[in-house]
């Protein structure tokens, strides 16, 4: 019982620090004229190209190119704001909000790449 | 003389056999002394119920070593192949200090999740006696996939995630055991579109065993309060345990995929009518 009473206190006391909470808009970047190179490619290399990448998943987002033509001809955005055009992107939860609206205001300012 | 011989002979015998029935006597009143109080074993097989834990632990000095998947969304049928195309793995090991406190470590694909967890016993369930097992359960889990490029204002408290849980089992017949399981949750980063930062979950979970090595398990967690949205839904799970020697293995349907406690509990993207549903397994080995 000694044992797991210290074990308890320890744990108890990792667990009451650092509690506080952030949204993610709260740790996000203010941009209003987003880029490829700055602020999309980090959303999709850390959420999508693990599948989809080379050939092993349709389509690939590896490149400028292949995300431009994914949100202009395979529902990129549709896909990864609701389920209207398909099973949401990614698989096993919903991207967070802030990067969503980031993807749409980059599609809606035309694709700049730098 | 041969007479008294005899009479002596005869007391001293009849005094052995006094000695003696007095004996049998004070076993008699071992016996009437209440038993002690047997503890209920294995209410559960496995570790885990589905996705949600059990009120087993393991044993002194015991090694698990886990590795789980879940595959992709079911319902798609022949284009991802019934999810086996887009799998998750779990892989961990779990620990046991002591009977009644083990500490586990894994590391999941989604979000490149670490999770650590504690698991301690507080009360065991007694033939007779206590009703219930009483077990405690921590998670940490650490997101190793936010980015600062995304997100430059991150710190390292933002990768956490924590569950507290009460798990409080049952065990009815050797057939049928139940648990019940108050959850809460806290995040330090979250979405406010489609989540909160402290959640409460009430978990319920069963298993009936249908042959020595095999039981079918069911469990069900309700979100108190949740956030109303069409993104996250309470999570549901039905499985099948099979025991063979030293592997418990776990076939899991459910519609989470993901398989940290705090996305469990409060973000399975699945829906049993109409929506998603993700087939999986948990393999557990023992060392």
């Amino acid at each position: 019982m000694g044992k797991i009473k210290i074990f308890l206190i320890v744990l108890c006391s990792i667990l009451v620090v650092s509690c506080e909470s952030n949204t993610y808009s709260e740790v996000s970047g203010q941009t209003s004229n987003p880029t490829y190179e700055a602020n999309i490619k980090p959303i999709i290399t850390s959420n999508c190209t693990s599948c989809h990448y080379g050939t092993n998943q349709f389509p690939n987002l590896e490149t400028y190119s292949g995300v431009r033509s994914a949100c202009l001809v395979n529902n990129l955005v549709c896909r990864i704001e609701g389920e209207d055009c398909g099973i949401r992107m990614p698989q096993g939860g919903k991207l967070p909000q802030p990067n969503i609206d980031l993807i749409k205001l980059w599609v809606s300012n035309g694709f700049v790449e730098k | 003389m041969n007479v008294k011989l005899l009479l002596s002979l005869m007391f001293g015998l009849s005094v052995i056999g006094q000695a003696s029935a007095q004996d049998d006597l004070l076993k008699q009143l071992d016996t009437v002394k209440p038993k002690e109080k047997q503890v209920e074993i294995a209410a559960f097989k496995g570790l885990q119920i589905c996705n949600m834990q059990s009120t087993k632990l393991a044993a002194k000095g015991e090694w698990y070593v886990l590795i789980s998947h879940r595959f992709g969304d079911l319902t798609e049928g022949l284009d991802n192949f019934f999810g086996l195309d887009d799998a998750y793995t779990k892989i961990g090991a779990i620990y046991g200090i002591t009977n009644g406190l083990s500490v586990g470590l894994s590391r999941q694909t989604n979000n490149k999740i670490y999770e650590l967890t504690a698991k301690y016993r507080i009360k065991s369930q007694e033939e007779n006696g206590f009703p219930v097992t009483v077990v405690g359960y921590n998670t940490m889990d650490i997101n190793t996939n936010l980015s600062t490029d995304i997100y430059p204002n991150l710190e390292f408290n933002n990768r956490l995630a924590y569950t507290t849980q009460l798990l409080v089992s049952r065990k009815f017949s050797d057939r049928f055991s139940a648990e019940i399981a108050p959850v809460f949750i806290h995040k330090n980063l979250y979405d406010p579109t489609t989540e909160r930062d402290n959640q409460f979950v009430i978990g319920t979970g069963g298993r009936y065993k249908l042959t020595k090595r095999l039981s079918v398990n069911l469990e069900y967690a309700a979100r108190i309060d949740a956030q109303e949205n069409d993104v996250y839904h309470d999570l549901l799970s039905v499985g099948l345990d099979i025991e063979t020697g030293g592997h418990i293995f776990q076939l899991v349907f459910s519609n989470c995929q993901t398989m940290n406690d705090v996305y469990v509990f409060s973000n399975a993207t699945g829906k049993w009518n109409g929506g998603s549903i993700y087939f999986g397994f948990n393999l557990y080995r023992v060392f």
